[in-house]
């Protein structure tokens, strides 16, 4: 593996920048940076709940009338809420935290197959569930993978089998579900406003969540799935492979980052005369989104394929760099990597 | 300077916050005793034993996170639980510094990270849950018998937690943080919009619930608790609910047995961001420390009256025990150790480690 001891090295220099981080120099008040936090991140919520409601009007659409034109716009508007979804996902706390709706959104990782089980469970079912029935069951399927696996899955893989009356109702359910999970975080992210806006330790969890998205983009969902964190390369343990849509939505939350993250991260770093670690950043980021735009959309294909194999670790440097200026970030304003913040018990 | 102002105030408590090693001290308090933590380092996973007055310090590997502990009375011996849905716990000999067994879960059931003894030091009451049904009950363990599972008890509810024993050495005072989960979804928490939390008072011999506390909102889960010489109680809340609503995250069950929630200034309730962490109840004086890694701070109430003492930032605080010299001691995810004085001194770091140390001291 030709980068590992650069990234290797880029690890250990993060892991100083982190230890070495002196007297905090966040700004006492950095009300300004959640002002902004909280009208970026509010744009992506209503994006998502946008792209939800389309999803929903585009499931009833194919049911009523299956062809493949209804069936590519599903598909579609699948994946632009998927995306709208990954851009807002760095955000771990606030109303997404509430009845677990980021599980709710994305079951994942699914070591156990239990999207697929549960799926399953509900096709062989007498009658379809209500939508009702969706948001009081299980929340391996209230998301984006349980509709990956109707839209996806080998076992739906001939034409009529999602226009069948089961398969089709669970899609409406689950879109409609998940819709309405859309509309809630709009609505609870303005009423968490005020409270957002005046509460000091807010910054540093936004500033925690952004760069812990960077984090878990580095280890999680490219180190793991292309076998540079120790075991050997698995397809499977990759976002999306159902689709073969991994890297897209690896882009969109490079996306996400740049539109609702660095709005506030900016005015923080230049205020600590930081201006060009910020400019550094914002270029490493857009060099990244960029990058995993242009690539072929899936992870696990390309794991046999030496010359899209070669992208993605190319993609895999370019976010280690970016996680390493992360680190450097979160040195510079003094934050504490939180161990226990970020998952206690 | 806390330290002189302390060594001015208490003679000899101040050389121990100089960094002067033992003095003496150990003999009368935890302070040369070993304490145990969870701790994540460079290799991995760990049980870390460790003595604040001399800094002597052993590492286990381990090959989950764990979380608590408890000492056995009358032994060189500490039990460290696996975090939940773990299912393993680690007896630790401080003498010969090594693990001494692992013990597993009974077949179906996981612990959740926390454990008391009996005073006489045999019998071991561990959280646990019976995954089929996310029953809460606390597991009984034989210590005379190579820990082998002696008997449950069935606490009627969803997700316990921490436990302790009471001075009477028969009540056990639980945490029933009332959230369901199951291994086969990881640490989703899978009832959120139907919890039951409360403070129990179990009888330890019979099961017999004795008292059931309801927190005075359903999503406030109560989660872990320590308990005073004579007997005052502190539990701590996380509150899972819309993170702008404010609710009171503490609770106090005086020696009388009354019952009452804490509520701090709205400000600080705020920066704590609803969760609290470890409590410790000072032995020695009417203090209490709560950290709340979440708001990177640690709280000093007076035990009697809830009232505030000090609220001091504290970076990723994690464990709180009481130092049996009228302080505490708190570990920090950044590997740092401190020792918070029961007067509202500022914290006084005394170590850093190459460590993160987990949730609580034991």
């Amino acid at each position: 593996m030709p980068y590992r001891p650069l990234i290797q090295r880029l690890g250990r220099l993060g892991l100083a920048a982190l230890t070495l981080a002196g007297s905090p120099l966040l700004a006492e008040d950095s009300a300004d940076a959640r002002a902004r936090w909280h009208q970026a991140i509010g744009d992506r919520y209503a994006l998502l709940a946008e792209a939800g409601a389309r999803l929903e009007t585009s499931a009833h659409a194919y049911c009523e009338a299956p062809g493949r034109e209804h069936r590519a716009r599903l598909e579609d508007d699948w994946l632009d809420a998927y995306q709208a979804w990954q851009a807002v996902r760095f955000v771990d706390f606030g109303p997404i935290e509430q009845r677990s709706r980021a599980w709710q959104l994305q079951f994942w990782p699914d070591t156990k197959n239990l999207v697929g089980r549960k799926v399953q469970a509900w096709l062989r079912a007498d009658t379809p569930p209500s939508i009702e029935a969706i948001a009081d069951g299980s929340v391996a399927v209230q998301g984006f993978p349980a509709l990956e696996y109707l839209l996806f899955d080998e076992h739906l893989a001939s034409s009529e089998a999602l226009a069948a009356p089961q398969a089709c109702g669970l899609l409406q359910s689950v879109s409609g579900h998940l819709a309405d999970t859309g509309a809630a975080l709009v609505r609870d992210w303005q009423a968490f406003g005020d409270h957002y806006r005046g509460t000091d330790s807010y910054t540093a969890a936004t500033l925690q969540a952004g760069l812990q998205t960077l984090e878990s983009l580095e280890d999680k969902r490219l180190a793991e799935p292309l076998g540079m964190a120790g075991p050997p390369a698995n397809g499977y343990r990759a976002e999306a492979w159902r689709s073969g849509r991994s890297v897209r939505l690896i882009a969109a939350s490079l996306a996400g980052l740049q539109d609702s993250f660095l709005p506030g991260l900016r005015p923080l770093l230049a205020e600590g005369g930081q201006a060009e670690l910020a400019d550094d950043f914002a270029a490493t980021l857009d060099a990244a989104r960029q990058r995993a735009t242009a690539m072929a959309p899936g992870l696990a294909p390309s794991l046999d394929d030496p010359e899209a194999f070669a992208e993605l670790q190319g993609l895999y440097v370019e976010i280690g760099q970016l996680s390493w200026l992360g680190q450097r970030i979160a040195g510079q304003l003094g934050l504490v990597s939180g161990f226990n913040a970020s998952d206690g018990d | 300077m806390p330290a002189r102002r302390e060594l001015l105030k208490a003679g000899l408590i101040g050389l121990t916050s100089l960094g002067l090693p033992g003095l003496g001290l150990a003999a009368k308090g935890p302070a040369g005793d070993w304490l145990f933590s969870a701790a994540d380092d460079a290799e991995g996973h760990r049980v870390l034993g460790y003595v604040p007055a001399t800094g002597e310090r052993f590492r286990i590997g381990v090959s989950e996170r764990c979380h608590g502990g408890c000492r056995r009375p009358g032994r060189t011996q500490a039990v460290l639980f696996a975090r939940r849905p773990g299912r393993s716990m680690h007896v630790i000999d401080t003498t010969a510094r090594r693990e001494l067994a692992r013990i597993e879960a009974p077949a179906g059931h996981h612990f959740y990270g926390h454990g008391v003894f009996s005073p006489e030091g045999r019998h071991l009451y561990a959280t646990v849950n019976r995954i089929a049904d996310g029953a809460g009950l606390i597991h009984v363990f034989d210590a005379q018998r190579d820990y082998a599972h002696h008997t449950e008890l069935d606490l009627q509810g969803i997700g316990p937690h921490e436990l302790r024993l009471m001075p009477d050495g028969a009540t056990l005072a639980v945490g029933l943080g009332g959230i369901r989960t199951h291994p086969d979804y990881g640490r989703v928490k899978l009832n959120l919009d139907d919890m039951a939390p409360a403070l129990l008072m179990v009888d330890r011999v019979s099961g017999e619930v004795l008292e059931r506390h309801a927190p005075s909102h359903p999503q406030l889960s109560c989660r872990h608790l320590d308990v005073g010489a004579d007997g005052t109680l502190i539990a701590g809340y996380q509150f899972q609910g819309p993170a702008w609503e404010r609710h009171p995250l503490l609770l106090r069950r005086g020696p009388g047995g009354d019952v009452g929630e804490i509520a701090l200034p709205d400000g600080l309730t705020d920066e704590l961001r609803h969760y609290t962490a470890s409590i410790a109840v000072a032995r020695d004086a009417p203090r209490v420390l709560v950290t709340a890694p979440r708001g990177h701070r640690v709280v000093l109430i007076d035990s009697r009256d809830g009232r505030l003492v000090a609220s001091h930032a504290l970076p990723d605080a994690a464990g709180a025990l009481a130092d049996g010299q009228g302080g505490f001691w708190v570990s920090s995810g950044r590997g740092d150790f401190y020792r918070v004085a029961a007067d509202g001194a500022p914290p006084e770091r005394l170590e850093h480690l190459a460590l993160s140390w987990d949730n609580h001291l034991t």
